[in-house]
């Protein structure tokens, strides 16, 4: 192979790159950063599961509908907490791989060097997080809307999957970040962060018949992931107004305001080579 | 800073200290560099070239000490960012992206618009001789390849100083080759400072203007190639290569000669090799020209010298001699 040696010189002036007029660093992250989750396959693959997933809960739950075993609308309510819940948990893999990946792959130096700030790689990375919920999102209209339709709860149910969905993501997948941060290994983020979603998701899932005292509602009310899908049930099942039960929104909230703002004042200083040190 | 870009100089490191709790990666270094200098950053593994490449391009924070880049002091990391191009030891590439969108990439977050990102995007792999693969993803690339995308992502910015950590790593002769006509380049053609960290000896001596040596963090030589050499103090011997049958007449000229010693070059019946007495204390220059005198007594005792190789007078003698010194 001969090397090519090109005399052309289409240099940019070195003055002309004092401030370029392009577009900010962290839209340009962002950008790069949904393009390599939709291009590299492992969005398309995490929706592919999702989807699969989400048709096997819809079957089940009309099937069960039709036999009396569960009214339309907790059937509904059923596929929404799924569809939340696992779009959120696609959403915090993608998010936790964010920064430890980015280490383990050797491509975080060529990054930090750039004149993007670490809060702009920051914002990128959560965007093209966000950008999986919002196709899980969009992947389960159609199933909401086969069980939704007949009981007039279609759009309610799709705004408030939406909105409610939207904000245990953001929260989520700013946990997986500063998880991601501060691994050294991809493996232990990715396990951490699921693990994290495991036990925040297993209490919704015990039976309601089981004795439930005031301890059992405080903890769910702290858990953002349960409280949230709670405020699910309350405004589905039971046909609460939007602004009733709003307390079953606070932890959900404060997960974004802390998560968020932890990755403000901390990501500059946990955006580094390596993780717990700053050890080249 | 207006004294620093008066001073011209793209690199002045001022007592560059970095510290992990009681370890020392780098240790009160001190060095300028100036517009077209190749600099070689050597060093035994460990020797904390990568830690200073890193602090150097901001990626890490100083303990102590500070910094210009271009006349931007440590203190501003963006602008420092703006006007350094990095190429890092074992870097990663994004395999399902093409040499273009990956240098397109990196074009956009130095701030440039669109069309103008395609337009160095294309230039640069022009330059580095990938124009023929620039829709091709990187996966598919050799490592040769990748190491020269990799330099044509440091140049994105037209950087004044441009960091070469190892970039001949895992190379094959023909690739260490067109890497290092490309390090000439960047510094002659554009003008750049070039800091190259590698334990490549022979290519230091072949393509760098100065050299800075470290060990366990601390600098213990710099200069230009031949300034390290003299102030190494390497012993120096020659060997020459004489017929067989004119061997004895060699040593007879040899002898004559004040302060050189031969001595035995077990069976090599055609080599004789020699030192000086003592080389303690003489300039490198005066030992040279001690040992070059032994050509001109052998040459004069009609001995035909068929070859003549001096010790002592490479980069990597200097490199083990300082590092030994500073070792013990």
């Amino acid at each position: 192979m001969t090397t090519v040696v090109k005399s052309r010189d289409l240099r940019a002036p070195r003055n002309a790159l004092d401030r370029p007029a392009g577009r900010s660093g962290w839209l340009v992250v962002a950008g790069q950063e949904v393009q390599d989750l939709w291009k590299s396959g492992r969005g398309p693959l995490l929706l592919f599961c999702f989807s699969v997933l989400l048709s096997a809960v819809t079957y089940l739950a009309s099937t069960n509908q039709a036999l009396n075993f569960l009214e339309r609308r907790e059937a509904v309510n059923l596929l929404l907490q799924f569809a939340v819940a696992v779009g959120v948990l696609v959403t915090l893999i993608v998010s936790a791989d964010g920064i430890s990946g980015e280490r383990e792959r050797g491509t975080l130096e060529s990054l930090l060097v750039t004149p993007v700030s670490r809060r702009g790689i920051i914002a990128g990375k959560l965007i093209a997080a966000l950008s999986l919920w919002l196709a899980a999102f969009l992947v389960s209209v159609p199933y909401v809307w086969v069980l939704a339709r007949a009981v007039g709860i279609l759009s309610k149910a799709l705004i408030l999957g939406l909105v409610v969905g939207t904000i245990v993501a953001i929260g989520m997948a700013s946990i997986g970040l500063l998880i991601s941060a501060v691994c050294n290994s991809n493996k232990t983020s990715l396990a951490a962060s699921a693990f994290l979603l495991l036990i925040l998701f297993a209490p919704t899932q015990l039976p309601s018949g089981l004795p439930q005292g005031w301890f059992f509602d405080v903890l769910q009310l702290a858990n953002p992931v349960a409280s949230a899908l709670s405020y699910l049930t309350t405004q589905l099942v039971q046909g609460a107004h939007w602004t009733e039960d709003l307390v079953y929104l606070v932890s959900p909230v404060i997960t974004v305001v802390l998560a968020g703002g932890a990755l403000i004042l901390f990501g500059p200083g946990i955006v580094r080579l390596r993780a717990g040190g700053d050890a080249g | 800073m207006s004294e620093r870009l008066m001073a011209n100089s793209t690199v002045e490191a001022v007592n560059l200290t970095k510290r992990y709790g009681t370890r020392t990666a780098v240790d009160d270094v001190s060095f300028t560099t100036r517009p077209g200098d190749i600099v070689g950053l050597l060093g035994p593994n460990g020797a904390g070239k990568t830690t200073t490449i890193r602090l150097l391009t901001t990626v890490l924070t100083p303990t102590s000490g500070q910094f210009w880049i271009a006349g931007h002091p440590w203190t501003s990391p963006d602008e420092i960012r703006r006007r350094v191009g990095v190429l890092p030891e074992s870097g990663g590439y994004p395999g399902f992206q093409t040499g273009q969108e990956y240098l397109h990439y990196h074009a956009l977050l130095y701030g440039f618009t669109g069309a103008k990102a395609t337009g160095i995007a294309d230039s640069l792999l022009a330059e580095v001789g990938l124009d023929d693969r620039a829709g091709s993803r990187i996966s598919g690339y050799s490592r040769g390849m990748r190491q020269r995308l990799g330099i044509a992502r440091a140049l994105v910015n037209n950087p004044a100083v441009v960091f070469f950590d190892e970039p001949n790593l895992g190379l094959d002769p023909a690739g260490q080759s067109q890497v290092l006509e490309i390090i000439r380049r960047v510094a002659h053609g554009r003008g750049a400072t070039v800091i190259l960290s590698t334990h490549m000896l022979s290519e230091v001596e072949e393509v760098c203007s100065r050299v800075i040596i470290l060990n366990e963090g601390s600098l213990v030589a710099s200069g230009t190639v031949g300034d390290v050499m003299r102030t190494a103090e390497v012993e120096r011997a020659a060997q020459l290569r004489v017929p067989t049958n004119l061997i004895e007449r060699a040593r007879r000229a040899l002898s004559e000669v004040p302060d050189l010693v031969i001595e035995r070059t077990d069976g090599r019946p055609d080599v004789v090799r020699i030192s000086l007495r003592t080389s303690a204390g003489v300039a490198a220059d005066e030992t040279s020209e001690r040992l070059n005198a032994a050509i001109v007594a052998v040459a004069a005792a009609n001995v035909p010298v068929l070859s003549y190789e001096m010790e002592g007078a490479r980069l990597t003698d200097a490199f083990l001699q300082m590092t030994r010194r500073a070792a013990s």
